[in-house]
C-alpha cells in the first residue's frame, strides 16, 4: 500500500554509510536498579533505547524506566559540561572560562600539592556518590585517595539512607530479599515505601506476581495516599513520626495473641541472653566463670541451669530450652550476687505498656484500634510476610528506634529468610555484591574515612567517635564526584565549610548547582560512555556497563582524571593506578570473594551473570540457612570488623552500651520523631515529607527535557482543608517557609494527603522554584549520640533526619 | 482476518509512564505531542480516596469515526486492523480531531517544538526526520515495528508488562491466551473504554484486583467511563513550558 510509507516513527531509508550497532550495557545511576539496556547507536549516535530484557531467570524481563529511557536526553541535553572551566568570578557566580584538560589538571594538581605539604593529605576529602553502583571508576577516585592519603566520606551515611536500626539489630546497614522473592508474599507491607514510584523495573514482583498470580494482600502505611497505594489493598494514613508506636502496639498485639515464633527466636536472636539489673550489661560467660567476655550465657530450662551460646555457629544442641522470662539470682565468680532478666522479659515489659495498646496508638497515629489489630494478625498468620522499608521513616533522628521497632515485629512472628519473607529496605546503594578491596585499597591501604557530617558541621562533635581522624588543620580540599550535595537540605551549611576552603573540585556530566558553586568543573562522561562493573541489591546479576559510545564532547572518563591527577601529585605511584577498567574488573572478580567465584571477565561480556547467592535470595540466606553467626559480612571490610557492635553474633534487641543506656534506648521504645525539636519549631503546623518522584533519581534528570515535558514544575501537595484554612486554591503560587527560611512553588490542592501534611517531592533544583532556596527550609543539624558509639564507615555511622522538618504554608505575596 | 489489538490490565499497570516515553522516543514526537498517555485519577475524600491510573493510546476502532470523517481519504485500516493517519495525503483539516471521541488524535496548529540544541545530531538527524509537520498524527500501534515482527515500543517497555499485544483472531496468541488465562484465574473479562460511542475499539482493558481501586469502592464508574477519567485531576498537570 502505497499510503503507508510515510507512518510516523518510520526513520527515512538509511543510507549505506551509516554504520547501525546494537550494544547491549547497564546503567548505573543511583536508584541501583541496574538495568539492562539495549542501546542502538548510528554513527556513534544512541538513537534508541530499549530494555534487553535478557536475564536468564524470565519474571526479570524487562528491566528498565522512562528515566533510563530518556537518559538521551541528558546525554545530548542542555546542561552538558563540554570542556573544562575554571571559575572567573566568586564562588557561586557561575563565570567560567574554559579550559583544556592539561590547564585544569595542573590547575588542581598545583594546589593539592600546596595543601598536602602545608596541612597534610587527610585536609583533602573525596566525595562520591554512590560508591556501590559502579565498581570501576568510582573505585579509581577511592584508590587515588587512598594512594595520597586523602580523606573518604562515604555518600551513604550523609544521605542518611544508613538504616541504623538495622545496624544496631543485625550488624549491617541494610537487609534486603532480591526482589524476586516479593513475588512470593501473601501479604505485603509497604512501610512508607512507595516502589511503583522509586522501584519500577522491580514493581512487577508486587502487582503481576504478588497480587495477579497470588491474590497477596499488599498495605501501605504512608501519609499520603501514595502511588503505590492504588496497587493496595489497605491503606494507613498515618500520623507523620508515628511510624514506631504503630510497629510496637502490632508487638503488642502479636505477643497477646501468641503468633511468637519461639525456635526462630531462641536460635536467632539475643532473646534469652540475660541482662545485669547491677549495670545494665548482659551476663558474660566470663562473670560466672564459663568462658571469656565474649562469650554469653543463657538459662536452660532442661537442665536448669546456665548455657553458654555457641560463637562458632548459630545452632544450639538439640533439646536446650532456653529461658525468655524469668529473672533470678546468679552467682557471679567474684562472689557478688546479682539479679539478672532475660532480655525478651525486658522487651514484653516495654511493650506490654498501656500506652502501646492499640486503643492508646489509634490515637497517636490516627489509624483505628481494629486495623492496627487486623493488620498485625493478618502479618502474623496469612504468611508469607513481607515488609519493605522506605525512607520515610528512616531520615528520621529516631529513625534508628523505628526500624528496631519494626525488626521486632518481624522477629517476633519470625517472618525472615523465606521467600517472601524478609524486612527489606532498598537503600543499599552501598551494599557491594563483592569485595571491592583489591581495587579500591592497594596493598589494604585505606583512605582516611570521615563523614561527610563532619565536614559540613565544619568540625567534630563532642561526642565523635575516637576512630575517626578528624584533620588536625580542618579540611582544605573538596573533590566531589557524581554528586550534588548542594541540592540537599543542609546546603546552607555545606557552602558555609566550601567557604573554607582552597580547593572545590566538581566531577559531572550536568552543570548541577554543586558544580555552579565550584572552583573548577571536570566533564564526565554520562554512564553510557565509559566502562564499569555494576551490582545492585534489587536483583543479583553482576552486569558489565559498556562505553556504548565514546566519552562524549571533551569529557574524560574518571579512571583517566585520576590517573593524571596522580601523574602530578605524586608520580612515584602513578604505576599503582595504571590500569585499564578491564583490569580492574579482573582484579575484582579474581579478590571479589565466594559470591563472584568462577565469574569472569568473558562470562560477563556476553550477558548478565547471577552471583552465586541463594535462589532467590531472602536476606540473611547465611544466617538463617547455614547457622553463620550474625551479621552478614559488609563488604569492603574484613570479616570480623562488626563483631564489635554485635558482640553476641545473634539479632540484638537489647543494646548495653552506656549511650543507650541514658538515652533511654537499651531496647525499642517509641519517641515522638519531632520530639527533639525546640517548642517553636514542634508548634509548626504542618510535617513535610519528601518523597522520591518517578521523575527523577534524586536529582538527576531534574533538567532533563524530556521528562520536564510531563513533570512541568514543583507543586507543593496539600490537604483541601488545609488550604482552605489558608485561602489557597489548586495552581496558587504558595510560599512553604519555617525558622530557617522559605521557597516559593505551586499548590497541588489533593485529597490523596492526610491533613497536617503536605508533600515536596524531593530533588528540585532552585532555578524551577517560583523563588527561594528549595533547601533552605530544613531541619536543625544534629547527630545522635547513639550513632558515634561506634565507626565503620557506612556501615556504623551517623544518619540523617531530613524529614523531621516543620513548617508552614501561605500563599505567595 | 487478522485483528490486532492492545489489552491494558490495570492490575499490572503502575501509572510510571514508561510506556508514554518509549512511544516518543520511537515515534519521534515533539514537546507536548503524546500518543500514549497515563491518565492519573484520583477519587473520593480523604481518607476514603483512590487512585487508579488509565494508560489511553489510539484504539485502532473497528469502526473508526476518524477513517470515514476524513475529507481527504487519507486515513486507512489495514487488513490486519491498524488504523494509519497516511502523512502524505493529510491536509490537515482537524476532522479526525473532532470525531475521535477518544481524543487520541493530536494535530499541532503551531510549528512544532523540541527538545533540545538545534545543531544536536540525535534530535536534528535522528528524531525529527520520523515526522511530518502539519498533519494529523496519532499512535500507529508502531506499524513499522509490527511490520518488521516486533512488538510495539510501549509493549516491550512497559516494566511491568501491563501491555499484551497481538491478533485476537489468533487463539495461539498472546493477547487471546492471556484473555482466557485471566478469565479463568482472576475471573476478569475485557472491556472496552466508551464502549457506547460504538466504534468498536480494539483497545481492551481487564480490571484492578487491589482492593484500594475506584471501581472496587463502587464510588464512581471511572473505568467505564471514559470522560470522568478526562475530567478528573490530572495531578501532572502545568503551564505550558
Amino acid at each position: 500500500m502505497a499510503t503507508r510509507h510515510q507512518v510516523p516513527g518510520r526513520a527515512p531509508t538509511k543510507s549505506p554509510s551509516e554504520k547501525v550497532r546494537v550494544v547491549r550495557t547497564t546503567d548505573s545511576p543511583n536508584c541501583t536498579g541496574a538495568c539492562g539496556w539495549l542501546a542502538t547507536v548510528v554513527d556513534d549516535v544512541i538513537v534508541d533505547l530499549k530494555p534487553a530484557a535478557d536475564y536468564p531467570c524470565q519474571e526479570y524481563n524487562p528491566r528498565g524506566c522512562l528515566r533510563g529511557m530518556s537518559m538521551t536526553h541528558i546525554i545530548y541535553g542542555p546542561d552538558r559540561i563540554h570542556t573544562p572551566r575554571i571559575r572567573e568570578g566568586a564562588r557561586g557566580e557561575n563565570k567560567w572560562r574554559d579550559v583544556s584538560w592539561d590547564e585544569a589538571l595542573d590547575y588542581i594538581a598545583t594546589r593539592m600539592i600546596k595543601i598536602r605539604d602545608e596541612h597534610g593529605p587527610e585536609s583533602m576529602l573525596l566525595f562520591n556518590q554512590v560508591v556501590g553502583t559502579g565498581y570501576v571508576q568510582k573505585g579509581a577516585q577511592v584508590r587515588t585517595a587512598a594512594l595520597l592519603g586523602m580523606s573518604f566520606a562515604t555518600a551513604y551515611d550523609f544521605n542518611g539512607d544508613i538504616s541504623m536500626g538495622f545496624t544496631q539489630t543485625v550488624g549491617i546497614d541494610c537487609v534486603e530479599c532480591e526482589t524476586k522473592s516479593w513475588a512470593h508474599c501473601k501479604t505485603a507491607i509497604l512501610w512508607s515505601s512507595n516502589i511503583f514510584q522509586t522501584r519500577i523495573p522491580d514493581a512487577k514482583f508486587l502487582t503481576t506476581y504478588a497480587k495477579q498470580r497470588n491474590n497477596c494482600e499488599i498495605i501501605s502505611i504512608d501519609p499520603r495516599c501514595s502511588q503505590t497505594s492504588k496497587g493496595a489493598d489497605q491503606w494507613l494514613p498515618i500520623n507523620p513520626g508515628t511510624d514506631g508506636a504503630l510497629a510496637l502496639s502490632m508487638c503488642q498485639v502479636v505477643l497477646e495473641a501468641g503468633h511468637v515464633d519461639w525456635a526462630f527466636l531462641q536460635k536467632n536472636t539475643d532473646m534469652c541472653t540475660l541482662v545485669r539489673d547491677d549495670n545494665g550489661m548482659r551476663l558474660r560467660a566470663s562473670d560466672v566463670g564459663m568462658g571469656t567476655d565474649a562469650e554469653f550465657v543463657a538459662w536452660d530450662k532442661s537442665s536448669d541451669g546456665p548455657f553458654k551460646l555457641p560463637m562458632d555457629s548459630l545452632r544450639l544442641p538439640d533439646g536446650i530450652e532456653l529461658a525468655f522470662i524469668g529473672a533470678r539470682e546468679v552467682l557471679l565468680q567474684n562472689g557478688q550476687r546479682i539479679k539478672v532478666t532475660p532480655v525478651f522479659e525486658l522487651i514484653q515489659q516495654e511493650v506490654m505498656q498501656p500506652q502501646y495498646s492499640p486503643e492508646a496508638v489509634a490515637k497517636v497515629c490516627d489509624i483505628p484500634a481494629e486495623t492496627i489489630r487486623s493488620v498485625a494478625i493478618r502479618y502474623a498468620t496469612e504468611r508469607p510476610s513481607s515488609i519493605i522499608i522506605g525512607m520515610g521513616i528512616n531520615h528520621r533522628l529516631h529513625g534508628d528506634l523505628t526500624i528496631r521497632s519494626v525488626l521486632l515485629l518481624a522477629t517476633l512472628v519470625g517472618a525472615h529468610g523465606r521467600p517472601g519473607e524478609s524486612v527489606s529496605i532498598y537503600s543499599g546503594q552501598h551494599h557491594f555484591r563483592l569485595d571491592v578491596s583489591p581495587w579500591w585499597f592497594p596493598g589494604g591501604k585505606r583512605p582516611n574515612s570521615v563523614p561527610m557530617h563532619y565536614f559540613v558541621l565544619g568540625e567534630p562533635t563532642k561526642s565523635i567517635n575516637p576512630k575517626i581522624k578528624f584533620p588536625k588543620n580542618g579540611f582544605k580540599a573538596l573533590i566531589v564526584s557524581h554528586a550534588n550535595p548542594l541540592v540537599t537540605e543542609f546546603s546552607a551549611p555545606l557552602k558555609r565549610a566550601i567557604d573554607n576552603l582552597d580547593l572545590f573540585v566538581a566531577i559531572d556530566f550536568s552543570m548541577t548547582p554543586t558544580c555552579e558553586y565550584a572552583d573548577i568543573v571536570l566533564p564526565a562522561p554520562t554512564f553510557w560512555e565509559k566502562v564499569d562493573l555494576v551490582g545492585t541489591s534489587c536483583h543479583p546479576y553482576l552486569q558489565i556497563q559498556q562505553a556504548v559510545v565514546p566519552p562524549q564532547y571533551d569529557s574524560r572518563t574518571e579512571m583517566w582524571m585520576m590517573q593524571e591527577i596522580l601523574k602530578r601529585v605524586d608520580p612515584e605511584k602513578a604505576a599503582m593506578l595504571d590500569y585499564t577498567e578491564q583490569d580492574a574488573i579482573r582484579i575484582m572478580l579474581e579478590g571479589g570473594g565466594k559470591e563472584v567465584e568462577g565469574i569472569t571477565l568473558e562470562q560477563l561480556e556476553k550477558g548478565p551473570v547471577r552471583l552465586k547467592v541463594h535462589d532467590p535470595e531472602c536476606g540473611l540466606d547465611e544466617q538463617l540457612h547455614e547457622d553463620k553467626l550474625f551479621p552478614p559480612r559488609a563488604y569492603p571490610f574484613p570479616e570480623g570488623a562488626q563483631r564489635e557492635f554485635l558482640k553476641t553474633g545473634r539479632m540484638e534487641f537489647y543494646k548495653e552500651e552506656d549511650i543507650f543506656q541514658k538515652m533511654g534506648e537499651t531496647i525499642p521504645t517509641f519517641h515522638w520523631a519531632f520530639e527533639h525539636l525546640p517548642r517553636s519549631a514542634q508548634e509548626m503546623p504542618l510535617a513535610i515529607v519528601t518523597p522520591h518522584s518517578k521523575w527523577r533519581v534524586h536529582s538527576t534528570h531534574c533538567n532533563n527535557p524530556f521528562l520536564r515535558n510531563l513533570n512541568r514544575k514543583p507543586v507543593v501537595e496539600i490537604n483541601p482543608r488545609d488550604a482552605a484554612q489558608r485561602g489557597i486554591n489548586d495552581g496558587d503560587k504558595v510560599e512553604i517557609y519555617n525558622e530557617f527560611g522559605a521557597y516559593e512553588l505551586w499548590a497541588l490542592v489533593t485529597e490523596t494527603i492526610k491533613p497536617g501534611v503536605v508533600c515536596v517531592d524531593h530533588g528540585w533544583w532552585d532555578r524551577y522554584l517560583a523563588s527561594g532556596k528549595y533547601h533552605s527550609v530544613h531541619t536543625y543539624q544534629k547527630v545522635k549520640p547513639t550513632h558515634e558509639a561506634y565507626f565503620l564507615p557506612a556501615v556504623y555511622a551517623p544518619g540523617q533526619h531530613w524529614k523531621d522538618t516543620r513548617v508552614d504554608v501561605r500563599r505567595a505575596k | 482476518m487478522p485483528r490486532l489489538s492492545m489489552l491494558i490490565d490495570l492490575t499490572r499497570c503502575i501509572g510510571c509512564d514508561a510506556c508514554t516515553l518509549a512511544c516518543k522516543q520511537e515515534n519521534g514526537t515533539p514537546f507536548d505531542t503524546f500518543f500514549a498517555r497515563v491518565l492519573n485519577v484520583e477519587v473520593g475524600t480523604y481518607p476514603d480516596v483512590k487512585r487508579l491510573y488509565i494508560p489511553v493510546l489510539c484504539n485502532h476502532c473497528d469502526d473508526a469515526p476518524c477513517l470515514k470523517s476524513c475529507p481527504n481519504k487519507a486515513i486507512i485500516r489495514r487488513p490486519d486492523g491498524i488504523v494509519l493517519v497516511d502523512q502524505d495525503r493529510c491536509r490537515g483539516t482537524g476532522a479526525c480531531v473532532s470525531a475521535c471521541p477518544y481524543g487520541n488524535i493530536i494535530l499541532n496548529r503551531e510549528p512544532d517544538s523540541w527538545y533540545l540544541d538545534e545543531d544536536e545530531p540525535y534530535e536534528k538527524d535522528f528524531v525529527k526526520a520520523r515526522l511530518k509537520p502539519n498533519v494529523a498524527r496519532k499512535c500507529t500501534y508502531c506499524a513499522h515495528r509490527v511490520d518488521q515482527g516486533l512488538k510495539p515500543a510501549c509493549v516491550v517497555a512497559c516494566p511491568t508488562t501491563a501491555r499484551i499485544f497481538g491478533d485476537l483472531e489468533d487463539e495461539a496468541s498472546d493477547i487471546s491466551q492471556y484473555v482466557a488465562q485471566e478469565r479463568e484465574t482472576t475471573q476478569r473479562k475485557p472491556f472496552h473504554l466508551l464502549e457506547e460511542a460504538g466504534t468498536k475499539p480494539a483497545g481492551c482493558y481487564l480490571g484492578p484486583m487491589s482492593k484500594q481501586d475506584p471501581h472496587t469502592l463502587h464510588q464512581t464508574d471511572a473505568i467505564g467511563d471514559a470522560k470522568t477519567a478526562e475530567m478528573a485531576r490530572v495531578p501532572q498537570q502545568g503551564a505550558k513550558k
